[in-house]
Formats: structure tokens, sequence, C-alpha cells
């Protein structure tokens, strides 16, 4: 399977997807107005990689922040990771950022996949 | 709404007004005005902390902030606003989301504060409730804008002064609007939005309506201007949908007078015309002829005086251009209850599309199923009223949906929601309204409406008692009219202040208002006679006019040819009896039972010593065929007689697809036949296998299934004849009695009343009863073709020709010509009458002898008939009668001689000939049949000589050629000069008579017969 790379831009932040390596990391931030075609390629991928997942596959967030619509599309993305057994979310936040934080509670409430928190 | 909901639209409130700035004045209004509708007081309080605290307005106030900087949304507030959206998406139906999104985008123009955070929150939550982006669009620029030119939507539609619409594809009406009414469609959920832009108080259902504020425009609603200018939910509705447009269809009825059947006046002077797209609804007093008129509309009455017309064509007159397009829905079930919800419209789909492939049938029946939410029930059975398997409201529901899946331009349905709780009922009005928004006309009888669903109506027909129409309009204003006919106050409100609801009721409460006595009692007499109302009606209502249109009317309907009609029918009848276990059983069991029952009742020692049974002796047989054929005739009826009845309410139906009768009663026979021949032949089985009559079966079982199967067509004659099912099993024993009085076996046909019979002949009242044919061929088939007989039938044929000549005819003969020569110069009157009668009896039977030796030279005619009787041919008559007896006891001798050589012959060969008679002669049947009882051998009656005793060793003596009747239990019969077989000219009497009653069943001339009999019942009673 391919891995799939997007570097970060000034709106939108960078992916990093690889089945091989056991990589899958997303990371700085999302302001952009219409999410959507940016994020479809990463559904996709992990729609794809859903039929045939690794044994266990941890997905990095390390968000320096999001806008409303982007949190549409994480809610998205983790809902795919539900149906993939041994998957986690490791949701990584600055120390001081409490709304950080705490919006990683709330979302980990509204899904099934199991979070850890690990400020840096 | 509930409390969780309610919370969740106050944290989504205060998150979208936090954003860029925090929350301003008027935007804290909008959300308390919020409040007060949806709350009561004391709650609000509460409520609006919540919406302070989180917003951060109490922070505001204290701090004094006022930093309108533009701020990124906080990540927290994002996933909140996400995880608030999931919960409402949970509880609430779109329609309600929809609402909930024109509230968010209404908060944020309060204030005209559009920035990009809060726009992108509303935008995220509309994507979350599934709400299309483009409807979004025209959402938001519906509530944002308050400039007419911008909104470009299709869905948009302005009411001003203008004369054309601003933009290229938004619509516009013209009305005497200070200003812009401007309504929007939100079609993926077909609710209508409202709001107005300008200075003048305008009225919403009896509301001012704020400017710029959006409102419901729900079913029913209207918005007055105070100029007075009234633009109804309906007519709006039609502006905004093209398939109205295009469909072409007028309906004009002018019904001057109907009349009972007793000559009472039932319906006078209704007018309606109408276009498409309409749902009028008919309301009115019991007994005020709703039905009636709903009938009369719908073409299943006519009218005494007057005419109904589509598209200008009469639907009495111009049947055929009418056909298929008018649909009716009667308050009756019209289900076949033993089949399922899917069979049930497959079969009916099948009846009107016969251009359809099968897959495509199916996707029809599905989708209609699915449109009228019954596809989870789709494999269901519908059941009866004890076995009810499918709720009111869903039978209702597949009633129409019968009635829908051809598309009939114009719906009629009598009270489709009597019965159903007011959640049906209001998917039902739902449903038709959807309809008539797609381009249908639709008339209800409709009683005791709830507020929501008679102001779903875009007219409504009121009668009053005796037939006479009150009023035909909007329905709100139907209250509003009477209200001020009758001078009360708060006249022109039609609907409630505070809920917006109709009162139905409030109208039958003035139309029917009684007079008070002095106690202040209500009298009998009405305030407003019926009349009044009606010559208050007509000067009151000018009839609308409605564009006539000439063209064919839409329709759908392909009507398949008459054998696939048959072919349908059957399967479908085929299915429903099928599934109908009880029915199924009972018909299969009833008659190996009752063979069993009767078999070994009637089986016993009949040997002569007592210790076996021999079938031969058994003395029962002949009674055991009776009773075959009476309960072969019995089965037939009553399998039969209840079949047209129980479908009556579906050929109801069905009459207006002009379907063929021919084909229905064929299907209804191939079944009939199909379990007659199942019926009889495990009767025949097990009857003959019990008391061992053995090589019968087949020529038993034809001879009963012929017999049933007449039983079947009689029953169905019955049964399309008298309207109830009790009617038709009292009518069995007067049909089945008779058969077995006439049968032969129980009563002599011999010794009947004079006025019935004939000597030596079957009386031609019992030549109309199947039983004695049935009985006849069983019983000469058996005697004469049974193994063992069939060997010497025809000798002992000739032997008992011989002995009767030569024991009894000689004798007789011999006597009457000795009077002859006795009385030869005797002139008394009374003598000569003996001697003509003696003469014609002798030149009939000297005339057909074969024997005449010593007599070749005697001219028969002139010696008989013109007076050539001589004493010298006397005696030599006498002499030849001699020889005649002895010739005949010679001839008697050689047969007996010759059965005596072939039984030798056979015993030689290895078969045991008294076995073989045990086996298959019955003795009591072989009596019966040569009528060995009888006292007198040979009778004379009506001048001839009549041979009573074995009939079955006769030949028919016929008197010209298409005379078929002969004794009882003649071998033979003439048809037409040929001679034919007892048992198949006995078969094909029956079909003949079942032939015949077909006829009469196809022309239904007993049922014609009948209503006949009962209109003289009725002009007797006058």
């Amino acid at each position: 399977m391919h891995p799939l790379t997007i570097p970060s831009a000034e709106l939108t932040p960078a992916i990093h997807l690889n089945k091989e390596k056991e990589t899958f990391l997303i990371e700085g931030k999302s302001l952009i107005d219409d999410p959507t075609p940016f994020f479809k390629p990463v559904i996709q991928w992990l729609h794809e990689y859903s039929t045939d997942p690794n044994p266990s596959t941890v997905l990095t967030i390390k968000f320096e922040y999001y806008n409303t619509a982007t949190s549409r599309e994480l809610l998205d993305l983790f809902k795919i990771l539900e149906t993939i057994p041994g998957s986690k979310i490791v949701w990584q936040f600055l120390e001081d950022d409490e709304d950080m934080e705490e919006s990683g509670q709330e979302l980990a409430e509204l899904v099934s996949v199991p979070f850890e928190f690990q400020p840096y | 709404m509930s409390e969780e909901i309610l919370k969740a639209l106050t944290q989504l409130f205060a998150i979208i007004t936090k954003q860029d700035g925090g929350v301003s004045e008027n935007e804290r209004q909008f959300v308390i005005d919020f409040f007060q509708q949806e709350l009561e007081k004391s709650a609000i309080e509460g409520y609006l902390q919540l919406y302070d605290t989180i917003s951060g307005y109490t922070e505001q106030q204290t701090k004094h902030v006022d930093d309108r900087s533009n701020k990124l949304t906080s990540v927290k507030d994002s996933i909140k606003t996400l995880a608030i959206c999931k919960k409402i998406n949970k509880t609430l139906t779109q329609k309600q989301k929809v609402v909930v999104l024109i509230k968010l985008l209404e908060l944020v123009s309060s204030d005209k504060h559009f920035t990009p955070q809060r726009m992108e929150i509303v935008n995220t939550v509309s994507t979350v409730f599934n709400i299309a982006q483009e409807e979004y669009k025209l959402i938001e620029a519906f509530v944002t804008s308050d400039q007419v030119g911008t909104l470009n939507y299709a869905d948009i539609l302005i009411a001003d002064e203008g004369t054309q619409s601003t933009t290229p594809i938004q619509k516009h009406i013209h009305a005497h609007v200070a200003g812009h009414l401007i309504f929007m469609r939100v079609s993926s959920v077909s609710m209508f939005f409202a709001k107005y832009i300008g200075e003048d108080a305008n009225n919403l259902n009896g509301f001012i309506m704020k400017p710029s504020r959006v409102y419901l425009f729900s079913h029913g609603s209207t918005i007055k201007t105070p100029d007075g200018a009234a633009l109804y939910y309906s007519d709006l509705v039609a502006d905004f949908n093209n398939e109205i447009h295009t469909t072409k269809l007028s309906f004009i009825a002018n019904v001057d007078e109907y009349k009972f059947g007793n000559g009472v006046i039932g319906i006078r002077d209704v007018k309606i015309a109408e276009g498409p797209g309409k749902l009028i609804g008919i309301m009115g007093a019991s007994g005020a002829g709703k039905t009636t008129l709903l009938n009369i509309l719908a073409g299943l009455e006519k009218p005494g005086k007057g005419k109904i017309k589509v598209n200008g064509f009469d639907i009495h007159k111009d049947k055929k251009k009418v056909e298929g397009v008018i649909g009716f829905v009667s308050q009756d079930d019209l289900l076949i209850e033993e089949l399922t919800v899917y069979q049930n419209l497959y079969y009916n789909a099948k009846l009107c599309f016969a251009q359809l492939k099968e897959e495509e049938i199916h996707k029809l029946v599905m989708k209609v199923l699915e449109d009228l939410g019954l596809e989870q029930r789709k494999d269901l059975k519908v059941g009866g009223v004890l076995d009810k398997q499918i709720s009111g409201g869903q039978r209702k529901r597949l009633n129409i949906a019968l009635e829908l899946i051809r598309e009939p331009a114009i719906l009629f349905l009598d009270e489709p929601t009597s019965g159903l709780s007011s959640r049906d009922s209001e998917n039902v009005i739902d449903l038709l309204k959807e309809l008539s928004l797609k381009g249908k006309l639709i008339f209800v009888v409709i009683h005791q409406p709830s507020s929501d669903i008679y102001k779903m109506f875009d007219k409504m027909v009121i009668m009053d008692t005796g037939g006479y129409p009150t009023f035909y309009g909007n329905p709100v204003e139907a209250v509003t009219y009477f209200k001020k006919a009758t001078h009360q106050v708060d006249s022109n409100r039609g609907q409630c202040e505070v809920c917006g609801n109709v009162n139905p009721e409030q109208i039958f409460n003035i139309i029917e208002a009684k007079v008070v006595d002095e106690y202040g009692q209500p009298s009998n007499k009405r305030k407003v006679t019926p009349m009044q109302w009606h010559e208050m009606f007509k000067s009151n209502f000018k009839a609308s006019r409605v564009e006539d249109i000439h063209e064919q009317p839409p329709r759908s309907l392909h009507i398949p040819s008459r054998i696939k009609q048959t072919i349908i029918f059957t399967t479908r009848d085929f299915l429903a009896k099928l599934s109908n276990k009880q029915y199924l059983l009972i018909n299969l069991l009833e008659a190996p039972l009752l063979a069993t029952l009767l078999a070994f009742v009637i089986k016993y020692k009949s040997a002569p010593g007592g210790k076996e049974y021999i079938f031969r002796y058994n003395e029962n047989i002949p009674a055991f065929m009776l009773m075959a054929i009476i309960v072969a005739l019995f089965m037939g009826l009553t399998v039969s007689a209840e079949e047209i009845i129980r479908d009556r309410k579906i050929l109801k139906r069905e009459s207006f697809l002009n379907l063929s009768w021919n084909s229905y009663l064929q299907s209804k026979l191939i079944i009939l036949f199909l379990l007659s021949a199942i019926q009889t032949f495990t009767f025949v089985l097990i009857g003959n296998l019990i008391l061992e009559i053995h090589g019968m079966t087949w020529a038993f079982w034809l001879v009963l299934f012929t017999t049933s199967c007449f039983a079947n067509v009689i029953g169905l004659n019955v049964s399309s004849a008298f309207n109830s099912a009790v009617t038709v099993y009292v009518m069995i024993p007067l049909l089945l009695i008779p058969q077995m009085i006439l049968s032969g076996l129980l009563f002599d046909f011999d010794k009947l009343n004079e006025l019935l019979s004939t000597k030596g002949k079957v009386p031609v009242v019992a030549d109309l009863m199947t039983s004695r044919w049935a009985y006849e061929a069983m019983a000469v088939h058996q005697f004469k073709n049974n193994e063992f007989q069939k060997h010497y039938y025809d000798y002992e044929r000739d032997e008992s020709i011989a002995d009767f000549k030569s024991a009894y005819l000689a004798d007789e003969l011999k006597r009457k010509n000795q009077l002859l020569l006795d009385f030869l110069e005797a002139k008394s009157d009374s003598i000569q009458k003996r001697i003509s009668v003696n003469k014609n009896i002798l030149y009939t039977e000297l005339r057909n002898e074969r024997f005449r030796e010593g007599i070749e030279n005697l001219n028969l005619t002139e010696v008989f008939i013109k007076n050539g009787y001589t004493k010298e041919i006397g005696l030599l008559l006498d002499s030849y009668f001699e020889n005649y007896k002895k010739y005949y006891q010679k001839q008697y001798n050689k047969s007996a001689a010759l059965i005596e050589k072939k039984m030798a012959f056979y015993e030689s060969q290895g078969f045991n000939i008294q076995q073989e008679k045990n086996h298959y002669y019955n003795e009591s049947l072989a009596d019966l049949v040569k009528n060995t009882t009888t006292k007198d051998r040979i009778l004379e009656y009506n001048g001839a000589l009549i041979q009573i005793i074995n009939p079955v060793f006769q030949s028919p003596k016929p008197g010209h050629r298409a005379d078929y009747r002969t004794a009882f239990f003649l071998p033979e019969k003439n048809l037409m000069g040929i001679l034919v077989d007892t048992y198949i000219f006995n078969l094909l009497v029956i079909w003949g008579m079942t032939l015949f009653f077909y006829l009469t069943l196809y022309f239904e001339l007993l049922k014609k017969g009948v209503s006949i009999l009962s209109k003289f019942n009725i002009s007797l009673k006058k």
C-alpha cells in the first residue's frame, strides 16, 4: 500500500500515513474554510487501509489549532478507526493548552476508539 | 421539544454568539424571545442563565470588555458544537432540524453580525444535519438577505405589487402587498417558510407578521394584507409546483338532483368545478349525504338530473374515454385477507399494467410500499378482522396503495381516517396532500377531522341534512363564514390566536344549532333550516370557474388480455386459498372423512352365513351411490357458495378497471373444479376401497366430479345473486332436497303424483335433477360394465328380451287378440273403445316384431288401422302368438345355454366364476336396475304396453328424433337418432346443464331476477 504524505501548508496540516513503517500522524494547524476536499484523500486512504490493517494502528494527532469545519472531518476520520481492530489515538497537546486537551476529551466521548493524552 | 434538546439548542446559541466579540443585546433579546415561545415564564430564567454562562455574557457585563476583534473559534467550542449536533441528529426529524437551522441563522442575522467564524459554525451544523449544501445556501440567503434581488433561486417566490420577478429563476406572483412577501420552499422536507419585508401589518393565521422574521408557512395557512387580499397555502403551493401546471385536468360536476331508490331526494344542487392538484374535503352531519355525493362524483351512482364531466367527457356516456382516470377507496377494506401486503399490491398491479415486465412491476410495487411506509410489512398476511396482522392504519394505507399504484388522476376516498389513531389519520392525509401536490385531484369524505388535518384541505364542501350544500371554499374561512352568518362576536377569526387551531366542530354547532324553549331546553327545531343555509349559500357563493379542458385525461392503465386476466385471477385466488390453512384443511379432509364414515357404517358381514363381508351381498351399495352423489353436490355447493360474495368488495374496486367478468368467472371455475376433482377423487378412492368396489374408481369419479362441477356453478350463481353468506347457506337445502327426492332411488318414479309422472318414463321434473342423471349413470355403468357382468351382459340381454316376450308379452297379446275375436260384432261404445285400444297395441307391438312366421303377408296397417280385421285374421294371429311364444322360449334357452357355455369356458381358463361374481357383482344393485321387486311386470298405460321389469336390458323406443326420454336405468339413450351409452349420455346432460348455468351466471340472470323481486317488495310496502 502506498504511503500518503502531504506536507503542511499555511492553512492545512501535514499528513503522514505509512502502513509499512507504521506511521500514522496528523500534525500542524487547520484553518481552511472548506476542509472536505483536503481531507478526502486521507479518508480514502484510511478506508482502503481498513480493509487490510496492521495488527495495531496508533494515529497520532498533534494539532496547534483546528477550526469548526475541521472538527467535523476529524470525527469522520475517527469513525473509520472505530472499524479497525487494535486502533488507538494519541492526542498530543502543548502542556498549557487546556482548550486543546479538553477538546480531545470531548472527542474521545464521541467515538469508541481509545484515546491517550500526551502533553509535550 | 424535550429539555435535553432545548439545552442543546441553548448551548448552540451561546457558542455561536460568543464568537467574534461576544453577545450583543439584540442577539440576547432574540434568544429570550425564543425562550418565551418555547417555555413558560418560570423556566426561562434557568435557560437564560445557562446561555449567559456559556456565551460569556455575564463576564462581558462585569469586566466591561468590549473587544470586538476577530478571534479564532476555540477548538473546544468546535468539538462542543459537533457533540451537540450529533445529539440533535439522534432525536429531531429532518423537518425539525431545518427549523433549528433557520433559528440559528435568524439569531446571527438579528444583529447582522455575519462573521466568518459564526457562519462557519452554522455551516458545519447544517452539514452535520445532512442538509444539502445547495439547500443550505438557499436557506442562508432567504434568512439573511433583505434584498429581493439577491434571491435568485427557483425555490423562492416573491409576492408584491410588481409585475415580474427581479431575477431570472425566482418565481413571482402579483398581490396587493406593501413591500414584499418572500416565500421559500425547502423541497427535501416539503416545507414552506414566509418572511415579510415592508411596513404593513400583515396577518398570518391571525397573527401580525413582524418584518424580516421568518415564519413557518404550514398546511392551511393564510396571509392577509390590511387591504383584505389573501394568500392561501394551497394556491401558493400550486404556484411553486410545476407538475400541477402540466397536468391537464378539469372536473366539473353539476348534480341538480339525485333520488334514492325509494324516491327520497338525497342530493340537490351541488356544483363543483376543480382543476388538478387539489385536496377537497366533504363534510356534513351524519345523513347529510356525504358518501352519496362521493359515489355520485365518482360515477358509482348516476344522478337523476345533472352531469359529471372529466375533461369535457361525461363519465356515464363516454366511459371508454375516462377509463382508469378515476380511483375510488371505499370505507370498507378491499383487501384479499389471505394474501400478503405485497401480493395484494402485486396482483393488482398485474391487472393494471399489462405492458410492464415482471421486474418493473416488482419495482413499482416496492416503490409504492416504500412511499406508504409499508415495506417493512410487505410479507405479512393482511389477515381478517379476528386475526389482524397489520394495524388499522397500515390496512388503510394499503387500501389507498391499491388505488395509488395505477395513479388515477382523480381519487375519491370515503372516510379514509375512520377508526384510525390521530397519528395514523395524519399520516394518511399527509400522503394524500403530497399526492395532490403532484397534480392529482382528490376528494375525501372526512368526519371530525383534527385541526391539523382540517387545515390541510384546499377546499371544503359542507353538506347539510337533506343533501343541501351550505359551503364550498377555503376550510378556515368556513368557520368565519358561519360565525358571521349567525352574527357571532370575533367572527373574523377562524383559528385560535395562541395555538392556531381550528375547531371544525364549531361549524356544525352553528349549522345545527337548536332553538331553545322558555325553560332553556334545546328543542327539536333548528335555528336555521338546511334550506335557509342553502339559500344563503347560493347568494354568497358563485361557482368558481375552471379551465375546461377537452383533451384525453391522463391515465396509465393497460389492461391485460382476457386470457392473461384469467391467469392472474387464478394465481391470485390460488395463493389466497393456499395461505388459508383452515379452509384448505377442511376442504381437503372433508371428502375422505365423509367417505370413511359412510363406508365404515354401511360395511357389515353381508355374506349369506353372516361370517364375512362380501361386496356381492352388501345391500347398502345402491344407497351408498346416492349418498356419494349427495356428498358431491353438497361439497360442490358449499365450496362455491361464498366465493363471489367474498370477492364482491374487491370486484367493486376493480369495476373501475373494466376487467373481464368472464375471465374472473373462469378463474373461479378453474380453482373450484380443481378442488372438486380432488375432493371427489379422495371420496371415491376411500369409499371404494373400504366397500371393496373394484374397477369403478375412474368411472365413479368422473360422475361425481361432473356432479360437483355442476354444483360449483350453481353455487356461484347463488353467490352472485344474494348479498349475504347466510342467505346463501339457507339456500343450500332448498337446492339439495329436491335432488334427493327426485334422484330415483328414494321414491320410485312410477309411484309419484300423477301430475308429474309418466308411467314407463322418468318424469320431466326429475330430468331437471342432476342427481337422477348421475345416479343412473353410476348404477347402469356399475351393473353393465363390472368385470364379471361385462362378459355376459349381451347374452343376458337377449335372454331377458326372449324371456319377457315368451313369458309375459305373448300371453298378453294373445289375450288382446282374443278380445277382438270375442267382440267382433259388438257395437257398444265402451267395447268399441277397448277394441280400438287393443288394435293399436297389437299394431305397435307387431310392427316392430322381427319374428313374423305365419303373418308374413299380413298388411298390418290394413288390419289394425283401416278396419280390415276379420275372424280369419284373428284366428291366424291366435296361432301366430302360440308360435311366437314357442319361438322366444327357444331363444331364451339358447341364450341361457350360451351363458352357461361361456361360464364353463372361463372356468376352464382358471377363473373362479363365483369368486368373480362376489368381487364385482352386487345383487342389490342388480335387483334395482332389473326392477325385480315390481309386482306388475307388464303394464298397460295410455294405450300402450309398457315393460316394467328389466329396464337395464331394454332399448329405448323414441317417439321422434329428439325424444330422449326413457324409463329409469335403460342402458342406452336416443340422442338425435343415435343410440348413446347411458353413462356417456348422462354425463353430457350434466355438462350441458353446467354450461347453461354458466351462461346464467355470466349474464347474472339470477341476480337480476332477485333484484326485480326485491323492488317488487318495496312497492308493495308503499
